[in-house]
């Protein structure tokens, strides 16, 4: 492997650090979301950028439109889930939903 | 490569201010413009199939649906975030850097090496031909995701109240 795959990994690292930092300690559902697709985006950095190194971007390009096809899914679900807990909840906190604990 | 540097680090960036960004409506937009680098970024990597991709669905459409959820919720406002959190994550994000960078070198070259053949033909061959499989996989989670909306949205019948 090359520097320049050793660069790409180290920014999308920095990417996977700043979608954990948001699940970590963020509390508003919507900005939850926000860190899940920017570590959405450090993944498919990861896949194309090692595809593109080892000269199989034609692969790489589409196991990142497989991905990103998950990834709206998954946002489109969660979205709907968002609307759904504020409209029970009249609140965006995620410390509320701790009441649905038993 | 330098500019292939300045992409990654505007997309490192607007994605750090999605997250630090007090107005949700700000958040959605810088999520949006680090998507539209890293699309950028795919295109400059010859990868323009998986660059317009990321263009119009994760900044266009994925931006859309936040949009609106920040539009239909409204109370997003009224949620505090710890000031601790956001004064604290420079910080975090340096201890991050000089760890990743110390670290992430010698943990990677553990990693063996995969072999794979050259890659021949065009994308089509390689998306329709050798990921078909992955194709009924992807129609399926698209499936899952409108039927969990349309779960999600349903109306409550007169019999069940």
């Amino acid at each position: 492997m090359n520097s320049a795959w050793f660069v790409f990994i180290g920014f999308a690292a920095a990417l996977l650090f700043v979608g954990l930092y948001a699940l970590l300690t963020m509390r508003n559902v919507i900005k939850l979301l926000i860190g899940v697709e920017v570590i959405g985006k450090s993944v498919t950095l990861v896949l194309l950028a090692t595809g593109f190194v080892k000269n199989n971007i034609l692969l790489a390009q589409s196991l990142v439109i497989t991905v990103i096809v998950v990834e709206v899914s998954l946002i489109a679900t969660a979205l709907a889930l968002v609307i759904n807990i504020a409209r029970h909840t009249k609140s965006l906190d995620v410390r509320k939903l701790a009441k649905l604990k038993g | 490569m330098w500019g292939q540097i300045l992409l990654l680090i505007a997309v490192v960036v607007f994605s750090a201010f999605a997250v630090l960004a007090k107005d949700l409506i700000k958040s959605a937009i810088s999520l949006a413009v680090a998507s539209l680098f890293l699309g950028l970024l795919f295109f400059q990597m010859r990868a323009p199939y998986a660059g317009v991709f990321e263009i119009s669905v994760v900044a266009g459409l994925i931006t859309v649906l936040f949009m609106l959820v920040i539009a239909l919720t409204k109370t997003g406002g009224d949620v505090r975030e710890s000031k601790l959190a956001t004064l604290g994550f420079p910080l975090f994000f340096v201890v991050f850097a000089v760890i990743d960078l110390i670290v992430m070198k010698g943990l990677l070259a553990k990693l063996p090496a995969l072999a794979g053949p050259a890659e021949s033909g065009t994308f089509g061959d390689v998306l329709w031909k050798q990921r078909t499989f992955d194709l009924v996989g992807q129609l399926g989670v698209i499936l899952a995701g409108v039927f969990a909306v349309l779960a999600l949205f349903r109306k409550r019948d007169n019999k069940d109240e």
